[in-house]
């Protein structure tokens, strides 16, 4: 079973991406509300995936991600999005995420993507 | 998707949002390069948006956007104008009452008001408006 940790400001995104991803068999092991958080709890727990919001407080997606890859190159981090942030996904992108959803949120599209990045790691 | 348990998230969330957004506004007109309320505004326009466009609110969440990508000019003027400041207090309520509504009769209206949401989408209206928007591919 995947150990995901999810980090959104808002928590209505969360429990919709915890009752997508947990109705398939995904743990969900932890929950952040910033980018600081994210980070510390990224730590403390080693989650297989982290599904990261990119608007944050305290610190952005980005920057959270930029922190995880410095603690762990081989993270596998999946970037939450919305449409028209596209420049700022490519940064993320760039700093070592391995891919993003769109908001709002398909649920064939979170698992697809979701189990697509896990087969990566496992191959 | 449990529609009712969902629309319970948001009404409760997108209310505290509008509530910090309302005092964040006010802080800006004391102090109109306050960047903590001028990124906090944007945030919450954003969060809303991303929200209502979950769950097919799409006057709500057009018009959270007009006041979002409005901000995000702000944010890279790094201050407000302070003749802005009215279409933003307007903006707050244009969303506080679609927001209303919701919980009034369990829908949203089918759009925002067409005035607001032109002003506030209007070119140049906020300043530092940012680069064109480009076509992402998945890696």
């Amino acid at each position: 079973m995947s150990r995901v940790l999810i980090a959104d400001d808002a928590s209505f995104m969360r429990q919709m991406i915890r009752d997508i991803i947990e109705a398939e068999g995904f743990e969900v092991v932890g929950e952040a509300t910033d980018g600081v958080e994210v980070v510390e709890r990224f730590k403390e727990l080693h989650p297989d995936v982290v599904m990261m919001d990119i608007v944050m407080p305290k610190r952005s997606g980005i920057d959270a991600v930029k922190a995880i890859m410095e603690l762990a190159p081989k993270a596998t981090v999946v970037m939450c999005s919305a449409l028209g942030q596209e420049t700022l996904v490519m940064e993320a992108i760039q700093a070592g995420a391995r891919d993003f959803i769109v908001k709002p949120f398909k649920p064939e599209a979170v698992l697809t993507t979701l189990r697509k990045v896990l087969e990566k790691d496992r191959s | 998707m449990d529609l009712a348990k969902y629309r319970n998230l948001f009404l409760e969330e997108a209310t505290e949002h509008l509530a910090e957004m309302a005092r964040a506004l006010l802080e800006l007109e004391k102090e109109p390069a306050r960047g903590e309320s001028i990124d906090l505004v944007f945030r919450m326009a954003h969060s809303i948006k991303g929200m209502a466009a979950t769950l097919g609110y799409d006057g709500i969440a057009e018009l959270a956007h007009g006041l979002e990508d409005h901000m995000d000019g702000y944010r890279a003027a790094g201050r407000v104008a302070p003749e802005g400041l009215g279409l933003l207090f307007r903006g707050l309520e244009g969303v506080e009452r679609m927001v209303e509504a919701v919980r009034e009769t369990g829908e949203a209206p089918a759009s925002a008001p067409a005035e607001l949401l032109a002003e506030l989408t209007a070119p140049g209206r906020a300043e530092g408006a940012g680069p064109p928007k480009k076509v992402l591919r998945r890696p």
